[in-house]
């Protein structure tokens, strides 16, 4: 189909309207492709979420050897299983029982009282209670380490108080005098550190990361697999009758995935009762510039290797690990310097953190001010890289069509 | 037989000649294996930047903010009496938490009254926060068990005593299966199993999904068999070079048991290879695979259970999770060669 030469803002506005009328109507004869920026975001973000939605994870099933079974043993026991977090599960008769439940993961820890466990706190000398962990699954352990060592904290500081109240020291000195200077830990910003706000928050933009590149990579890179280059852009085309064709392809992609992102942001703050220090629209804004980013990488690596496979391939390379060198799980400052650099090169990283400021840290918008705007000047330049390289491809019909 | 030996060598032929497949099956497992450890190499959070504020400026904060100093978890980047720039420094990434030692804090101490000192952690940041609360909380808590212990001494108990007296029980804490609690010995090992999920599946579906295109994937069951069994024997090769070689030169724990950790392949492998000829089937197009799959290693690795209590999962997801080949495999792969060691000890004690 040709089209008329652009040389006025009439004929780009031409230019991107049918190039975006053309990918309606490719959209609607491709179930798959539709789909891809439309209902399986929207599922995989609810999927997502539902996993993490129970917040912070309670019962966590943990078994006990009690060697002493002594009221004192017995006192310990129910505080561990009064914990919200923990749950006694089982209890086993020896170490051996124990193993075999550690091993077949039927219990995450176990917790072992010695049998001279009461004599020797009578005797004033101080007592172990060991606790056995699986620290292959490092969120459990830590959650059943953490919730252990406050329960026998406790126990420890009722026996203390005890004694002490017996030597005949009243009540309120013993509580000072234990503990001259405490710490008041303040977490701030996710004070309860409930995981749907911490985990779900940032999976979600990194599974949208994926979804936005593959579907920049999967709208232009398919044009070049199905020999379609000269029906999209007409034969050889202008620099601008490219830029505007790729406008009004991508700009379905983008719209699909910023109303899933939209509604998945609103969703897991307002939606969820939470409601950040931070501004959501800031954050939002954000959002849409991010994935206007994914999209415009996943156009250039199919334009530049004009190849749909390399291009899902480099896809899957950048964004797939863009979680785990994103610094939320694992901090980035602790990683080695070269790893430090990839994770610096790559979007995710820089947008997450401004989520982070906004969503969590209630950070003032001065600090998440500049990040979008480059970003946004990213986007643009990507996009011009790969106006070049289709321009240069669809010169060289010969060179379509790679699988 | 012969059918079933001849199309398994004849798939493996096509493996070889198909760029795309043989990058997703034998390149990409092997780059991934040194590229998904790579942010975890040094594995603990140590010298995390932190800020005190002092507004005591007395001998005991001076102590304290010593304490904080030589703590391994915790680098002191300035000691400073404005608290607002504090918690600017905290919005720039300069810091990642401080500690607010108050004014009087020596007085009430002397006076036997009870001081706090406030620690502020980011808790957007999980281990940050973590290394800042515990960093804090070891350096003060030794400034107080010091005073105490003074005091009690002073009472007339003997220094052991007066230890033992202010603790009476201790946790020991003793962590199996991945000793030095490694973030990366945590995440690695089960997203191993993962990655060569992920690829085996792309991999196949991609050269199923070809077969398609051209009308080549009608076989006899035979001749499946022996497509299934040729892509799960290059996937088990992947397989052992995980539990293997690389396992091994990157320390991460591996199994004890390899006879256990060849079997887990024998049985893994053909489940994904099998699914992923399914898919294939079903998606008939070459690229398909690849756009289809790739998002779908986020959620996996979260209904697996490893990084996330399958307990906190609604109970819909705890049934269907188990459709899925890595579920079942990162539950089996508990174990340690320095396990056994821990419960020596523990018996002898």
């Amino acid at each position: 189909m040709p089209l008329a030469p652009v040389d006025s803002a009439q004929g780009a506005i031409n230019v991107v309207a049918f190039s975006a009328r053309r990918e309606v109507a490719l959209l609607r004869s491709r179930p798959w492709d539709l789909a891809m920026i439309t209902w399986v975001p929207a599922l995989a973000c609810l999927l997502l979420w539902w996993i993490f939605s129970a917040g912070l994870p309670t019962r966590l099933p943990i078994g006990l050897v009690d060697d002493d079974h002594s009221a004192l043993s017995r006192q310990l026991t129910r505080f561990l299983d009064a914990t919200p977090g923990l749950a006694v599960a089982v209890r086993y008769a020896n170490a051996a029982e124990a193993e075999r439940g550690l091993r077949s993961a039927e219990v995450y820890a176990v917790v072992r009282i010695p049998g001279d466990f009461t004599r020797t706190v009578k005797q004033g000398r101080a007592a172990q209670v060991t606790l056995l962990h699986n620290a292959q699954l490092g969120t459990h352990s830590g959650l059943i380490q953490r919730d252990v060592r406050t329960v026998v904290g406790t126990l420890s500081a009722g026996i203390e108080m005890a004694a002490r109240n017996k030597r005949g020291e009243p009540a309120q000195t013993v509580r000072v005098s234990m503990e001259p200077v405490r710490t008041g830990m303040v977490t701030l910003f996710n004070a309860s550190l409930d995981y749907e706000q911490f985990l779900a928050a940032a999976l979600l933009p990194a599974l949208l990361h994926i979804l936005a590149m593959t579907a920049g990579a999967w709208s232009v890179g398919r044009e070049l697999r199905d020999r379609t280059v000269a029906q999209w852009l007409g034969a050889h085309p202008t620099f601008r009758q490219v830029l505007g064709a790729v406008a009004g392809k991508l700009w379905w992609s983008w719209l699909g995935l910023g109303l899933v992102g939209t509604a998945a942001l609103v969703g897991i703050t307002w939606g969820r009762g939470w409601h950040p220090a931070g501004s959501v629209a800031w954050t939002c804004l954000a959002l849409w510039v991010f994935l206007a980013l994914s999209i415009a990488m996943g156009a250039l690596a199919a334009s530049a290797t004009r190849s749909l496979r390399t291009a899902l391939s480099a896809t899957g390379f950048i964004t797939a690990p863009a979680f785990a060198f994103g610094g939320v799980g694992f901090p980035i400052l602790a990683m080695p310097w070269g790893a430090q650099l990839w994770a610096r090169a790559l979007p995710f990283t820089h947008y997450i953190r401004v989520q982070m400021e906004q969503l969590q840290m209630g950070a003032p918008l001065a600090v998440s001010l500049a990040t979008p705007l480059w970003m946004l000047l990213a986007s643009a330049l990507l996009l011009l890289a790969s106006t070049l390289g289709l321009r240069a491809a669809a010169d060289r019909p010969a060179t379509w069509g790679k699988r | 037989m012969a059918t079933f030996a001849r199309s398994w060598w004849n798939t493996l032929q096509a493996v070889w000649a198909d760029k795309g497949v043989l990058l997703l099956l034998v390149i990409a497992p092997v780059l991934y294996g040194f590229f998904y450890p790579w942010p975890y190499m040094q594995q603990a959070v140590t010298r995390v930047p932190v800020a005190v504020v002092d507004l005591d400026h007395s001998s005991l904060s001076r102590q304290i903010t010593r304490f904080a100093s030589a703590n391994p978890r915790l680098d002191v980047r300035w000691v400073g009496g404005d608290l607002h720039a504090a918690q600017q420094a905290l919005w720039a990434g300069e810091i990642e938490g401080f500690a607010v030692l108050p004014q009087d804090l020596k007085r009430h101490v002397v006076r036997g009254q009870s001081a706090v000192v406030t620690v502020e952690g980011d808790g957007a940041y999980a281990l940050l926060n973590k290394a800042v609360l515990y960093g804090f909380a070891e350096a003060v808590g030794t400034v107080s068990a010091g005073v105490e212990i003074k005091k009690l001494q002073a009472a007339g108990q003997g220094a052991r005593q007066a230890a033992a007296s202010r603790n009476p029980v201790g946790t020991q804490m003793l962590p199996l299966f991945n000793p030095t609690e490694g973030y990366g010995s945590y995440v690695v090992p089960a997203v191993a199993l993962l990655i060569l999920q992920q690829t085996l599946l792309m991999g196949a579906a991609m050269l199923v999904g070809t077969w398609v295109e051209v009308g080549q994937h009608r076989a006899s069951p035979a001749q499946w068999l022996g497509r299934i069994a040729a892509l799960a024997s290059v996937g088990a090769m992947a397989g052992l070079f995980y539990f293997g070689w690389e396992f091994t030169v990157q320390d991460f724990p591996r199994g004890g048991n390899p006879l256990g950790a060849l079997v887990l392949l024998a049985v893994y492998m053909p489940a994904v290879a099998c699914l992923g000829c399914l898919l294939g089937v079903w998606f008939a197009d070459r690229e398909r695979s690849m756009q289809v799959l790739l998002l779908t290693s986020l959620p996996m690795a979260f209904v697996s259970g490893f990084s996330w209590p399958s307990e906190a999962l609604p109970w819909p997801l705890q049934g269907l999770r188990w459709l899925i080949p890595s579920t079942s495999a990162s539950r089996r792969r508990c174990g340690s060669t320095r396990w056994a060691h821990h419960w020596a000890m523990w018996r002898v004690r």
